[in-house]
């Protein structure tokens, strides 16, 4: 059906043709299909726009995460302690590298729970995996000092945070290694799959460009058993593109985002909009509401129009992937509630009041009588 | 819109290609790599293939949906591209080297004198554009109940007793590299397969282990194959034959040419090479790729050093001399430029060039 209010937009961010073939005419003629020139722009460009010395891209968010934990020598026997409501690629990355995810519960803000976090810390803790969840950000200040108490390295799943801040910085920049992925729905998005990490060590980053393209040193010589996570030139000169418009994107999903918030204020008591505190710039990379009575209000939204979703109606740690491999059960309430209240409203920036208008009309209308 | 001079397909399609991919925003998992699995299957002769991003993420999601893990061995052969052993190690078994013949290609006896009661799979490649002796190795497979994947990455199209590479064993890996005979713009890869068990499994684990969007059945990957290289590369599959048919051409002019001089490939009766490298053997190698470098010729060594003698695979603990036939290969090989559309000048520049080089001494 077509939606009033889709969630999609990729059809009209891509509907100027000519534009993105000039983008590929170069890397098509020179036939640099493979790392090369146009990926170390981006990579220089990106890591400038982070604030970040280095810069690394991979063929997607979840490369960028295994790339990262690899580089931390995380191995199998480690737990990395991470939130129980993130995508699902946070814990396949911990699980790829051979280590247990130890689940965190939530905050009212979606974000890892921090007094959860401390209490889970022990001997065989190596990391805390904290993520941007819906492009908000735990307080990382807080997580930084507890991973230094306990000698533990942070990374930080940033996958949806491209173009936010916490305090003047950037997410993803607060810890060794920051992760990010370019999903076509991401802020800053590719035609494919695309992601990167960055740091400012040295040492890592000279051990990532290496892993990442088959641990080769040179043509002729591979110091260690490294893969193929390289992202593609063609998606590159994409990223490049629209990381000039990464600002503007998040300006105006905010714009949606923070009116919609105020057209639903009177809605107490049904409609729970998060905490927005001070310093925090969100990329709203998923706009999500707790709310009364939600699988109807989806449906009703869905049938007039509004392309509403769940992110994601099951929490990791209760997924028959956690359930088969004996991780730990015990019950994170938060997040169950969470999961049964979720709703997630399209906020992005092809979008304007008027449509948050629509949206906000037909919960109200939903609600009605409910009162 | 030009493509640029990587491909020889039509402009028109490739354009088309594009803008339907565009029109569609749907670029992660969409209707073109369906489309382009069942023609890539229906090509190879198996009755499925799964989208993968390269060559290697795709030997590793085949090893992990095979159920090759951590105290398994898997026999291969050390003179590959990295690639195929480090994917073994990916999945933390334990490569096991055994030494090639004179074609490049794994020795079936010595695959039979490596096998112990860990051993679990083959990997076969099929190295050059040439398949390795299927008909034994599947034997021997039989016989001790072993997995084989066929390392296809090279091997796109070409034939043994009137099969195609990637329909012989429990699976077959292939990748689109650029340089491939069949490539992408980017990476790309693929597995066939007849077992549908083993497909369904690997197309779960390379999208995140889901089973629907809201079902995570085992912790996985990203490995797709990406929408818009699928709808490319589905342009470019119907144009693979006349491009092989283009390289077997020119591989059968360098060998009446310089057959007298160093030692060229060979194809038996029984099979159909693609060239996806063309490979003398020369035992004054490095003087005469220097020689050809000098004169503007591109000959390169794939590879110089085999992956047994790799700081990688120090842990493996093989030395020097443990496959001589490699050892002695590593030393000879030569791979001169063959491309479809190579203008016949180039090729004579190539061939009067290196007949020079032996006519001086």
């Amino acid at each position: 059906m077509d939606f009033k209010v889709p969630y999609n937009y990729l059809p009209q961010q891509f509907s100027e043709h000519q534009l993105f073939f000039d983008l590929w005419k170069p890397v098509l003629s020179s036939g640099e299909f493979t790392l090369g020139p146009f990926v170390e722009n981006y990579e220089k460009k990106f890591a400038e726009y982070m604030g970040s010395k280095y810069c690394i891209a991979t063929n997607n968010g979840t490369d960028a995460l295994i790339l990262a934990l690899k580089a931390l020598g995380i191995q199998k026997g480690d737990e990395v302690i991470t939130p129980c409501n993130s995508f699902y690629a946070t814990t396949g990355a911990i699980v790829a590298v051979g280590a247990t995810p130890v689940f965190t519960d939530v905050d009212e803000r979606y974000q890892i729970d921090i007094n959860d976090l401390k209490s889970l810390i022990n001997t065989k803790t190596k990391m805390i995996l904290p993520v941007h969840w819906a492009g908000a950000s735990p307080d990382m200040f807080k997580i930084q000092e507890i991973a230094k108490e306990n000698d533990l390295f942070v990374l930080e799943d940033a996958c949806m945070a491209i173009g936010g801040k916490i305090k003047g910085k950037r997410p993803g920049t607060f810890s060794e290694i920051g992760a990010f992925s370019m999903h076509p729905l991401k802020s800053l998005n590719v035609a494919g799959d695309g992601g990167m990490v960055v740091t400012d060590d040295d040492d890592l980053y000279k051990w990532m460009k290496k892993y990442r393209n088959h641990g080769m040193s040179d043509r002729n010589t591979i110091e260690f058993w490294g893969v193929n996570m390289r992202i593609q030139p063609l998606q590159a000169v994409i990223a490049n593109y629209f990381l000039d418009y990464v600002d503007n994107f998040i300006k105006k999903r905010n714009n949606n985002a923070k009116y919609l918030d105020s057209l639903l204020s009177d809605l107490n008591g049904f409609v729970k909009v998060p905490e927005r505190p001070e310093g925090f710039l969100e990329t709203f990379s998923l706009y999500m509401l707790l709310v009364s009575d939600r699988d109807s209000l989806i449906q009703y939204l869905i049938d007039n129009g509004v392309e509403a979703k769940i992110h994601y109606p099951l929490p990791l740690h209760l997924q028959p992937a956690s359930t088969n491999m004996g991780l730990n059960t015990r019950a994170l309430k938060k997040a169950e509630q969470q999961a049964d209240e979720l709703i997630t409203i399209p906020i992005h920036q092809y979008l304007n009041s008027s449509h948050m208008e629509i949206v906000s009309e037909l919960i109200h209308k939903f609600y009605e009588g409910k009162k | 819109m030009d493509f640029g001079p990587t491909t020889q397909s039509s402009k028109a399609d490739l354009t088309n290609a594009f803008e339907r991919v565009l029109d569609s925003g749907k670029f992660v998992l969409g209707p073109e790599v369906k489309k382009f699995e069942q023609d890539f299957a229906d090509f190879c002769g198996t009755k499925y293939a799964a989208g993968l991003a390269n060559g290697t993420c795709s030997l590793h999601v085949v090893f992990k949906a095979l159920g090759i893990e951590e105290g398994d061995e898997v026999i291969t052969a050390p003179n590959s591209f990295i690639a195929t052993a480090a994917a073994i190690a990916q999945v933390r078994a334990k490569p096991v080297f055994v030494d090639t013949n004179l074609d490049f290609n794994i020795n079936p006896e010595a695959i039979e004198a490596a096998i112990t009661p860990r051993t679990k799979a083959i990997v076969p490649v099929h190295l050059t554009g040439r398949v390795a002796k299927m008909d034994q190795i599947l034997k021997i497979a039989k016989k001790h109940n072993l997995i084989v994947i066929e390392d296809s990455a090279q091997s796109v199209g070409a034939e043994f007793n009137g099969k195609r590479a990637g329909s012989f064993g429990d699976a077959a890996s292939f990748s689109f590299h650029p340089l491939k005979n069949l490539h992408a713009f980017g990476d790309a890869g693929i597995i066939t397969s007849n077992r549908l068990e083993v497909v369904e499994k690997l197309n779960i684990l390379k999208n995140h282990g889901l089973i629907d969007r809201s079902t995570c059945s085992q912790w996985g990957l990203n490995c797709r194959l990406d929408e818009m290289q699928a709808a490319f590369l589905g342009v470019q599959l119907p144009q693979l034959e006349a491009w092989t048919e283009e390289r077997r051409k020119i591989a059968k002019f360098y060998n009446e040419t310089l057959g007298k001089v160093v030692i060229v490939p060979t194809e038996e009766n029984n099979e159909k090479h693609v060239y996806q490298t063309y490979v003398i053997r020369s035992d004054r190698r490095d003087e005469l790729k220097e020689y050809l470098n000098s004169k503007g010729v591109e000959a390169l060594v794939h590879y110089p050093v085999p992956i047994h003698l790799q700081p990688a695979a120090k842990n493996l603990n093989y030395k020097n001399g443990d496959f001589p036939v490699v050892e002695k290969l590593s030393k000879e090989i030569l791979s001169l430029p063959l491309y479809p559309g190579m203008p016949f000048e180039f090729q004579e520049i190539v061939t009067s060039l290196i007949l020079d080089f032996h006519c001086r001494k």
